[in-house]
């Protein structure tokens, strides 16, 4: 790819985010939003486009390439998605043809995809007639790019404050959830999760069960996290979930990833928590950030998309002989189907898992599924 | 049942049903495309002529050719209609006609003329047909990507998508089929001999086998005649029974249908589809009667009075036929939404609840 058409600081940052990622010294859904979403900021910043395809192009071909370097972090690919569209919306509003209006040529093909969920008309921001915009000028290549980039950045800019703003986001309707002296069920750490709970404490007073979630025991953190801010909190081994089920009012769970089927990735151990509930007819609720949702349907299908962890610990290595005559597995996530969930609490309102697919379409493009 | 047809005859010289017999007869066509050409035709043929509806002289001796709007969508009705009545398994050329009529009435009017105005909308009809022919290879490749190598997947009957897909599939992975022999009319074992002589290791099953094979097996994948408003299916009959089987197993039940199969039914049970009549499941009338001594030849029976001497031994010998069986039986079943796992199609992959927000979109946006 023409690597010219961006300075050679922000193709260093590319790469360096992109070894980080690959060393999996940058590891979290939020974090790793974060970073590219920075990275792509000085990208699109530095960038030098005549047209609206080099912009899209230069984009996806950093979003290839940090997607490539850890494909099992998901969030990347969908802060990449995201960005591309607010940035087709901003040209769309900017060159004054609204992306919503009805195709010029009107044909039967056309008809059926007004079945398509259709996105949201952006209002054009106060700015004056941006009808300027010239594509391609040969006496001035830059004037394209002049004319769009602070638009550009403004877009960056929001994408980053929904980023920064999630937890404050998910958890503002969250004493609306919880009622009082309820017992809630949750796993492992989650920010997400904790802040959920965190904040409905400063209405309600309820109780948490937290399960221990070996082995990475993230469970004794948010035990730990959750009675320091005053929460009546109980930490359980993962065995006892099915145990306990029957006194527990609600299961609380955070995503990795949430799939267009309305399926999801979380936490190891959240499968048992789901399926017990399930079975006493408990409601699911997960918190995410819509950060999470990612346009892609099989993954679930490949038992390597479970991202693995270190067997060391399951099965140490001090255990000498046992290493060599035992296979051991440690798989970091699992698959939550649609029909295990009731419903998702996100930053941009609730949603049931049957409209995640509606939410994916409003949020990104089709053409950008496939980087 | 056959009165508009009557209409149309000695009025009319175009025969709607011919029209769409002929475009039939080109395999690759599929019963609501072949609809959509048959009444793009009719459009064509409304000019200069008088229309089907005209059957009251005065307003025939006022109106030559289909001169308004409100004329033209009575007669695309009518020749609807006409199909509905004289084809066997109606449901997806109702499909076909119901998305054509839905897009000439919205058609933007800005031509020049009304005869434009129909040149345009034939042109239209008969571009969306030809594109429409692509869809099957763009569902093909969304679909292979949820094949994974090695699977054995269990198919229903014949349908040409299905047919795609599989062929795509073996040509970048190795897979294996199962094959419902689909009795009565057996289209099952096409299915198989073309696989097989495209070197995909086939083995056709009974239809009573489903239940059996159903452990051994990956996913089902079969094609559908229409994709109905709740998000269920309509195939041939036995996709419900696989779809069933498979959700006890807990394997994933696909569905493959182009865009314009998309129908606003919503059948509440599998009776409330439009081709099931009283002759289906009923009982034969008595062969002979022992008073009376008169023989009655038991062809197509289509009464539904219980057989009043069921075994008389001094009576003739009841045979029944493959014939009987056939006609006696439904061509197409309901599946309910809650059993499919997935509908793969042109415009995507969606869930089955969001068909039915898709076919609101289309029909009411």
């Amino acid at each position: 790819m023409s690597t010219d058409t961006f300075g050679g600081a922000s193709q260093r940052s590319v790469d360096n985010l992109a070894s980080r990622l690959r060393r999996r010294q940058v590891v979290g859904s939020r974090a790793t939003a974060l970073e590219t979403l920075l990275v792509l900021r000085q990208v699109v910043s530095k960038a030098r486009f005549s047209n609206m395809e080099q912009l899209v192009e230069i984009i996806r071909s950093v979003g290839r390439r940090l997607v490539d370097a850890q494909p099992k972090e998901h969030s990347v690919g969908n802060t990449v998605r995201k960005v591309l569209h607010h940035i087709r919306e901003e040209y769309h509003t900017a060159s004054g043809t609204n992306a919503a209006t009805m195709p010029q040529t009107f044909s039967i093909a056309k008809f059926v995809l007004l079945g398509q969920p259709r996105q949201h008309t952006v209002a054009p921001k106060a700015g004056g007639a941006k009808g300027t915009l010239k594509e391609n000028d040969p006496d001035d290549p830059d004037s394209f790019a002049r004319g769009l980039k602070p638009v550009l950045m403004e877009a960056i800019q929001d994408v980053l404050d929904e980023l920064e703003t999630v937890y404050d986001n998910v958890s503002k309707n969250a004493k609306d959830h919880i009622h009082s002296d309820e017992i809630i069920l949750t796993l492992g750490m989650s920010k997400t999760v904790e802040a959920f709970l965190k904040s409905a404490a400063h209405h309600r007073k309820y109780t948490v069960i937290v399960a221990e979630t070996a082995p990475s025991y993230g469970g004794r953190e948010m035990a730990q996290s959750l009675s320091s801010a005053g929460i009546s909190t109980f930490l359980v081994p993962d065995s006892s979930m099915f145990a306990i089920m029957s006194r527990v009012n609600k299961v609380i769970l955070g995503a990795h990833a949430i799939f267009a089927n309305g399926g999801m990735f979380a936490t190891s151990g959240s499968l048992i928590a789901a399926t017990a509930a399930q079975a006493h007819r408990t409601p699911v609720v997960v918190c995410a950030g819509q950060f999470k949702l990612t346009p892609l349907w099989n993954l679930y299908h490949e038992y390597g998309a479970l991202d693995f962890g270190d067997p060391n610990s399951v099965l140490g290595f001090e255990e000498g002989d046992l290493v060599d005559k035992v296979e051991v597995v440690n798989p970091y996530y699992d698959y939550i189907g649609p029909e295990l969930i009731d419903g998702f609490i996100t930053n941009d309102g609730d949603h049931p898992p049957s409209s995640i697919y509606r939410l994916l379409k409003e949020t990104y493009d089709d053409e950008d599924n496939e980087l | 049942m056959s009165e508009p047809s009557t209409n149309d005859k000695p009025r009319h010289p175009f025969d709607v049903y011919e029209a769409y017999r002929r475009i039939m007869v080109d395999e690759e066509i599929s019963p609501p495309l072949a609809a959509i050409l048959t009444l793009t035709e009719l459009m064509e043929n409304s000019t200069g002529e008088s229309t089907p509806m005209a059957a009251n002289l005065f307003v025939s001796f006022l109106v030559l050719v289909a001169g308004t709007m409100f004329e033209l969508v009575k007669a695309l009705n009518d020749g609807a209609e006409v199909l509905k009545a004289r084809s066997s398994n109606p449901i997806s050329l109702n499909a076909g006609c119901e998305l054509f009529i839905a897009f000439v009435t919205l058609f933007p009017h800005d031509s020049v003329s009304f005869t434009d105005l129909k040149a345009k909308l034939v042109r239209q009809g008969q571009q969306y047909a030809a594109e429409a022919l692509a869809y099957r290879k763009k569902i093909a490749e969304l679909a292979v990507g949820f094949i994974k190598d090695g699977s054995l997947i269990l198919t229903h009957s014949y349908s040409r998508v299905v047919m795609q897909t599989l062929l795509l599939a073996h040509e970048r992975k190795r897979i294996s089929v199962f094959v419902t022999e689909a009795r009565p009319r057996g289209l099952g074992i096409k299915t198989a001999e073309a696989l097989t002589a495209a070197g995909i290791p086939t083995t056709v099953i009974l239809d009573s086998a489903v239940a059996y094979v159903m452990e051994k097996v990956d996913f089902v994948l079969v094609g559908s005649e229409a994709v109905v408003e709740s998000g269920g299916l309509i195939n041939a009959v036995g996709s419900n029974q696989m779809a069933i089987i498979a959700k006890a197993a807990n394997k994933p039940f696909y569905a493959l249908a182009e865009s314009y199969k998309f129908h606003r039914l919503f059948p509440l049970s599998q009776y409330d589809l439009p081709n099931h009549n009283s002759r289906i499941f009923s009982f034969p009338r008595p062969k002979s009667s022992p008073l009376t001594g008169s023989k009655q030849v038991p062809t197509s029976p289509s009464s539904s009075d219980p057989p009043e001497e069921t075994s008389s031994s001094g009576v003739a010998p009841v045979t029944i036929t493959q014939e009987q069986i056939s006609q006696n039986n439904p061509d197409v079943d309901y599946t309910r939404p809650d059993l499919i796992s997935l509908v793969f199609s042109d415009v995507g992959s969606l869930t089955p609840e969001g068909v039915s927000q898709y076919l609101v979109g289309m029909f009411a946006g």
